[in-house]
């Protein structure tokens, strides 16, 4: 007969563990929906053009503010002279993506986890939004450069943001579970 | 609270960005290099997915472009592939450089790694878009449950082209980045422990100022 005390000291590990291997589980089938919601959202017509023609108005709303008789038809934004069209690609919806599934993965509480993905959705559009309007911008005053702003320049700062904004709020996650041991 | 991690994020975006547009300047001569071995491995892979084949790649730069064999000795421009295609390669390294926490010869070693990584989904991304947009116009012939769900592969692929680089980089980087992690939680737990010892100095002093008034 061994000590009872032992016995249940060697038990706490293993049920930490098993928690912990639950919870790992349970955020990679939260990942995994995450990912199955976003080729869902992109493959219904519906949902994608209401999130073109959203983006797209709120490009239209900052242009107009700014002082530009911007119009908008569908997910377009312009003038008779030059316009945008966000397309599915334009929306944020795979860095939006890719940030919620490693928010998702990340190992910290649910609802630490909740204010990372708000504040990523929040973060990424607004950034999107900055993003559309910049692009007018080029288009207008300096077209040849258009393309390279548009595929190399936002492409490389929509990565640097996402993982900034990620590792902050990792990083953050983190800290305060050292704080609390 | 983590007075270190907005500085070391900052730094860490800073280094991305400068080697960047460092690289980024390189990439134009690079890529029609990058260009022609993404199309020299995909070929082998299209002749292995077709029977008979009758996609021919051709470079043009740093552009790829897709013919189709449409009869004896004739082939049609099917797709092509722009020369922004492949840019990822760029953030990619710049990522490896910004890492911290890396030795110079693992950031070496995990950034080759990674640049193999990416061109192999490079080749997989060219070989499926293609073969999907083939059974998306009924050049192909696939079963029910592909045909049904066609768009959805295709949003699949775009979907795992625009986040290989970044998965890969974090795949290959997890345990630089898991000791950065370590170091602000012990160094959150070290200004806890301070600050309680500061609480508990001034409480003692209270005590015995309380102790001494008549």
């Amino acid at each position: 007969m061994g000590d009872p005390m032992s016995k249940r000291t060697e038990r706490r590990p293993n049920e930490a563990r098993r928690a912990s291997a639950l919870q790992w589980l349970l955020s990679i089938a939260v990942a995994a929906a995450i990912v199955g919601l976003l080729i869902t959202l992109a493959v219904d017509e519906r949902a994608i053009g209401s999130l073109q023609r959203g983006y797209a108005s709120a490009a239209n709303s900052v242009l107009r503010l700014l002082g530009h008789p911007t119009q908008i038809a569908g997910n377009v934004v312009g003038t008779g002279d030059f316009g945008i069209t966000v397309v599915t690609a334009c929306t944020g919806l795979f860095t939006t993506a890719l940030y919620l599934v490693a928010v998702a993965l990340f190992p910290t509480t649910w609802m630490r986890k909740l204010a990372g993905v708000g504040i990523g959705i929040c973060g990424i559009a607004i950034l999107n939004i900055i993003r559309l309007v910049s692009l007018y911008y080029v288009g207008v005053h300096w077209p040849a450069a258009l393309d390279v702003v548009h595929q190399l320049v936002w492409q490389s700062l929509f990565i640097a943001f996402a993982i900034a904004l990620w590792l902050l709020w990792a990083g953050r996650a983190a800290a305060r579970r050292g704080a609390a041991r | 609270m983590t007075h270190g991690l907005p500085a070391r994020v900052g730094r860490f975006v800073l280094v991305f960005l400068m080697a960047l547009a460092a690289l980024a300047a390189l990439w134009s001569f690079a890529a029609p290099t990058y260009t022609r071995g993404i199309a020299a491995l995909a070929r082998p892979l299209f002749r292995l997915m077709e029977s008979p084949n009758v996609t021919v790649l051709d470079v043009q730069g740093a552009e790829t472009w897709i013919y189709r064999i449409v009869g004896e000795h004739e082939i049609a421009a099917f797709t092509w592939f722009d020369r922004y295609t492949f840019f990822a390669i760029v953030p990619l390294i710049a990522l490896f450089v910004a890492t911290p926490g890396l030795g110079w010869r693992r950031r070496i070693v995990r950034g080759l790694l990674g640049i193999g990584a990416l061109s192999v989904a490079h080749v997989c991304y060219v070989v499926a878009s293609v073969e999907l947009a083939y059974a998306a116009m009924g050049l192909r012939t696939v079963g029910p449950l592909a045909a049904r769900t066609l768009d959805g592969w295709q949003i699949a692929v775009r979907a795992l082209w625009e986040a290989a680089p970044i998965a890969i980089w974090v795949a290959l980087t997890y345990g630089a980045w898991k000791k950065v992690f370590a170091q602000l939680r012990n160094e959150e737990r070290a200004e806890g422990t301070a600050r309680a010892s500061w609480i508990g100095a001034l409480g003692a002093l209270g005590w015995k100022k309380k102790e001494g008034t008549p």
